[in-house]
């Protein structure tokens, strides 16, 4: 059943390309191209607008990893490479994203390491890649030349910039045309200000994704769903400078109480629930990508997906 | 020896004939020429005119097309030359590829380079030119070298070399070429500038490249037009000796970096205080009480001021703190002592009108001080300095740092340099705050004559947004902002300095209702950015349409309409008014970005606006106002009620002394025969 309620939209999202096949200068498998919508999710039906990617969040130390995810995915999260091999092969997902974590030791400077992950992992998957650089201002100027340099024509989507600190994102993605994942603190202001920002350096609109930040469900989730929806109102009445799509990710609802403090035997399941309930929210909230870090999170999002794009009630119920 | 004017070198004079023998040049290229590792051909003609140069008769269409361009005609010929002579040895570089353009574009964008220097021509000694390359590479400058200034430099033992941001193009200065196709390229890889869009290349190397250009002497006639020919592109020619005329600038050693830097606007940045005391705007709400404090000054216990003032680019150093007077050591713990500050600024963007916007500032930056206090302003500041601050060494001369370096910090697009004198030199103290009176007066007069019908634009804030999603405050010379903190010349400023803000200016548009304000372009912004919530907004009508309101209002003015009238509350009034309201309950009725007719939040100088209640019939509808905020605003309330023809209004106004209820005020108003039961009825 299609909706048709009268919004008087005037303006549309605009698309943002992730990954880059052979015949466009890559070596991906697939690109996407996301965003285009002219309504809120969901309520256009069929190819209109696609259902939201979904992104598995791998790390190359995973010291830096919720221990939760280390004992699911076992010796794996000591090899990137397999990780992201089967992340896309077993785990299903549209998209990898990997979080350099390796540069949070303490005096990183390995920079050649960086370059190293990113050309592995690019071999290990043939999909389109996220990547999450340093954390630490000093060593963004090396970690994010790095990044772009290895993934020259891939099209990587790269993160993460913040108002303070952006230009060296902004550097590679303009010296390596990538794209610029673009987070602010769940506030609207802010997220138009960074990304009017970006535009004032050189990044085009067309290669900035919003990450509005999002809160684990029942902890702050609720103002990130407020500013999406405000985000892509202003955007859908034509605010331009907010009219990007949104990436969300799920992994703050992997340290909440509830999982934390779970039966060990239910630790994974009740991670599954948070982490499928905040990103199938985060979807009707408007996001176009979806991160989590739990593989058995990645069918149930795909089936829920599958079924709002149908606008029918889901049948894959989450046990 | 002092050389005579015969013997230097007439720029204008040179340029022409080096601009001729280019011209005869061209027509004689033979070769065919293409350099490596480059997708833009002969970058600079490429970008200029969108054509491949290879050989000859391209070269020549493009040098026709630019209009005999010299920078297009020294990029042909130096490609030609190459073809012919092949690649210079080490270390020379010659033409650089585009992998490395693409690394030297990144650190430009991401700000590891502050900008680029090209240096050519033979330097008298190696001394001079290794002191400016030094100071090139430590204010983050990649500098380029052409010309005898290479062997000069190696020679005194200076290291070359991309790694130290040093590096040899060629030769010749003629090779200083490479220095315009490396912005080139760079303005055709980062700044979107596509190849024969020759106004955005223009504008981008104009605005976005920051490149300064110092000359040497004993350039030929080719290599001056070659040099000159940059001038196009914005870049400031810096020479150092020997040439007269044009339009160069001419420098001398020790100032050519920083002339050059300021020419362009290439700032450093500051990022730490050099003082023992923590600074930040998290110490802004502490206050500094009798029992901590070690000194104070002003507060009506000594004689204190201060001022911000203007001063031309090189009447000051950036910077600098003087003390006249004595520090801290010599002043009695306890005591009150005379304090003047002045702080003189200099930019090219900075101008005389946003002196008291700046001064404001200065209220801040003291507070943002771990162990400083501030309150008030010009002749009425009042400042402390804690006991534990001058324990752990802080000076009167820190807090000249402290606001020398967050004036520079937070307003790098307005100021080149800062200068701070503090006085507390008694005698000194007095003789100057007279002159500082002055300059205040002249600053009231020019803001007390501003009239909304004087200006076109008005400016919005939208910085509540965040919490009040859809509020849009829209500020007028006569209106200041709902929460009294941001007047029109504010917002102006607050919008020149930040073109992206929440302060954007508003083309007030057609009048579509003068008495209530309301304006076409007002509405059609607020609608806007309100997301399509408020379609009409009066500025000067609390009845209709009035303006939506956040939370940070100072008072909230409301309707009565049992006496016809309209009171105001403010924010600090605590008890029951006579609508039955507290203020706290009526801020909550009213905020959050709705437009609730019959109630306004506003600031307090507004009620003094001749604007204020103009939709309402004027001020003759003020019927009642708290004691205190009465009292705070009698001396200018009068003025403003004698002005209007009501001499005898002031006193009619009831407060909660005379009427603390709606039945009390009714009374009240008959008993005094207040103008407002007369008027026409509000509904």
């Amino acid at each position: 059943m299609a909706y048709t309620i009268p919004f008087d939209w005037t303006g549309a999202i605009g698309d943002v390309v992730l990954g880059a096949t052979k015949s466009e200068g890559g070596t991906r498998r697939i690109s996407y191209r996301i965003g285009g919508g002219k309504t809120l999710p969901f309520l256009e039906t069929g190819p209109v607008s696609p259902a939201p990617l979904i992104a598995f969040e791998i790390c190359d130390n995973p010291v830096f990893w919720p221990p939760l995810i280390r004992n699911y995915c076992g010796d794996l999260t000591n090899n990137v490479a397999e990780w992201a091999k089967t992340a896309e092969s077993a785990y299903g997902a549209d998209m990898v994203r990997l979080y350099l974590t390796s540069t949070r030791m303490r005096n990183f400077s390995d920079f050649a390491s960086v370059k190293k992950t990113v050309e592995t992992v690019l071999s290990a998957t043939a999909l389109p890649l996220i990547i999450e650089g340093s954390n630490e201002p000093k060593i963004d100027s090396e970690v994010f030349q790095a990044c772009g340099e290895a993934g020259q024509g891939e099209r990587l989507l790269l993160g993460t910039a913040e108002a303070g600190r952006y230009r060296s994102i902004a550097a590679a993605a303009l010296a390596y045309n990538h794209s610029v994942l673009a987070q602010s603190p769940i506030d609207i202001n802010l997220a138009k200000q960074l990304n009017i920002l970006l535009r004032e350096i050189g990044v085009q609109h067309d290669h900035i994704v919003i990450d509005p930040y999002t809160g684990a469900l029942g902890y702050g989730f609720e103002y990130s769903f407020s500013a999406m929806e405000r985000i892509r109102f202003s955007a859908l009445k034509g605010d331009a400078d907010l009219a990007m799509p949104m990436i969300c990710s799920a992994a703050d609802s992997l340290t909440i109480k509830e999982v934390r403090e779970a039966e060990p035997g239910l630790q994974d399941e009740m991670a599954v629930r948070w982490e499928f309930f905040t990103g199938i929210a985060a979807a009707a909230a408007g996001a176009e990508i979806i991160c989590v870090r739990h593989p058995k999170t990645i069918p149930l999002l795909r089936a829920a997906f599958e079924d709002l794009k149908k606008g029918t009630r889901p049948e894959a119920e989450v046990q | 020896m002092i050389k005579g004017i015969l013997t230097m070198t007439d720029v204008e004079l040179a340029r022409k004939k080096g601009e001729e023998h280019q011209k005869s040049k061209i027509s004689t290229i033979g070769r065919s020429f293409s350099y490596d590792e480059t997708a833009y051909h002969l970058p600079i003609s490429y970008a200029l005119t969108g054509i491949a140069v290879h050989e000859q008769k391209s070269a020549a269409d493009v040098y026709a097309k630019t209009g005999n361009n010299p920078l297009v005609a020294s990029e042909c010929l130096l490609a030609d030359t190459t073809a012919g002579k092949g690649k210079e040895p080490e270390p020379y570089t010659g033409f650089i590829g585009d992998t490395v353009i693409r690394k030297l574009g990144y650190s430009l964008v991401d700000g590891s380079i502050l900008g680029l220097a090209l240096v050519i021509g033979k330097p008298a000694g190696a001394g001079s030119a290794a002191a400016i390359c030094r100071e090139l590479q430590e204010k983050y400058m990649l500098t380029f070298l052409a010309g005898e200034v290479i062997p000069t430099l190696s020679g005194a033992g200076v290291k070359l070399g991309l790694d130290y941001r040093l590096i040899p193009l060629g030769s010749t200065p003629s090779y200083g070429i490479h220095f315009v196709d490396v912005i080139a390229r760079v303005a055709m890889m980062f700044g979107g500038v596509t190849p024969g869009d020759t106004h955005r290349l223009l504008t981008y190397a104009a605005e976005r490249a920051k490149a300064i250009v110092i000359v040497f002497p004993g350039l030929t006639d080719e290599e001056i037009a070659f040099a000159d020919g940059m001038r196009v592109l914005g870049f400031p020619i810096l020479s150092l000796g020997d040439y007269v005329g044009g339009s160069w600038i001419a420098a001398d050693a020790e100032t050519v970096v920083s002339k050059g830097m300021e020419e362009k606007g290439i700032r450093v940045n500051v990022t730490a205080i050099p003082i023992p005391m923590g600074c930040s705007p998290a110490f802004e709400g502490k206050s500094i009480r009798k029992e901590e404090m070690y000194v104070e000054f002003g507060g009506g216990r000594s004689p204190a001021f201060e001022l911000l003032r203007l001063r031309q680019p090189g009447e000051i150093t950036d910077g600098q703190v003087t003390v006249i007077g004595p520090e801290i050591e010599s002043m009695k713990e306890g005591s009150a002592n005379p304090l003047g500050i002045i702080i003189e600024v200099s930019g090219k963007n900075m101008k005389k009108d946003y002196e008291p916007v700046l001064e404001r500032r200065i209220h801040n930056f003291v507070n943002y001080g771990e162990g400083s206090w501030h309150v008030a302003q010009r002749d009425l500041i009042w400042v402390r300095i804690a006991k534990e601050a001058v324990a752990k060494g802080v000076r009167i001369e820190h807090i000249g740092k402290l606001l020398a370096s967050k004036f520079r910090m937070d307003f790098p697009q307005l100021l080149d340099a800062v200068a701070v004198t503090l006085i507390t030199d008694a005698a000194k103290v007095i003789a100057a705050k007279a002159e500082a009176e002055k300059v205040y007066a002249e600053r009231d007069d020019r803001i007390k004559g501003m009239r909304d019908n004087d200006v076109s634009t008005y400016y919005s804030c939208t910085l509540c947004q965040t919490f009040a999603p859809n509020h849009v405050c829209v500020i007028t010379p006569e209106r200041p902002a709902l929460c009294g903190a941001i007047s029109w010349l504010d917002g102006k400023i607050a919008f020149e300095i930040s073109p992206s803000g929440a302060n954007q200016p508003i083309e007030k548009g057609a009048v579509i209702n003068a008495r209530n304000g309301e304006f076409e372009g007002v509405n059609r912004f607020v609608k806007k950015a309100s997301h399509g919530e408020i379609t009409q907004c009066s500025l000067y009508s609390v009845m209709e349409y009035p303006m939506t309101c956040c939370g940070c209002f100072e008072a909230i003015a409301l309707m009565l309409p049992e006496v016809n009238g309209i009171m105001v509350v403010n924010r600090e009034f605590k008890g029951i008014t006579p609508s039955g309201m507290s203020f706290s309950t009526l801020a909550g009725t009213i905020g959050g970005g709705a437009q609730t007719p019959g109630f306004a939040g506003i600031s307090k100088n507004y009620i003094l606006s001749d604007r204020f209640l103009q939709g309402e019939g004027g001020i003759e509808r003020l019927v009642w106002l708290p004691s205190q905020l009465k009292e705070e605003l009698k001396e200018r309330l009068e003025k403003r009620l004698a002005a209007a023809g009501h001499p005898d209004l002031f006193a009619k106004i009831a407060d909660e002394t005379t009427a603390a209820t709606i039945e009390d005020l009714i009374v009240f108003l008959e008993r005094v025969q207040h103008p407002a039961l007369g008027m026409e009825p509000l509904m």
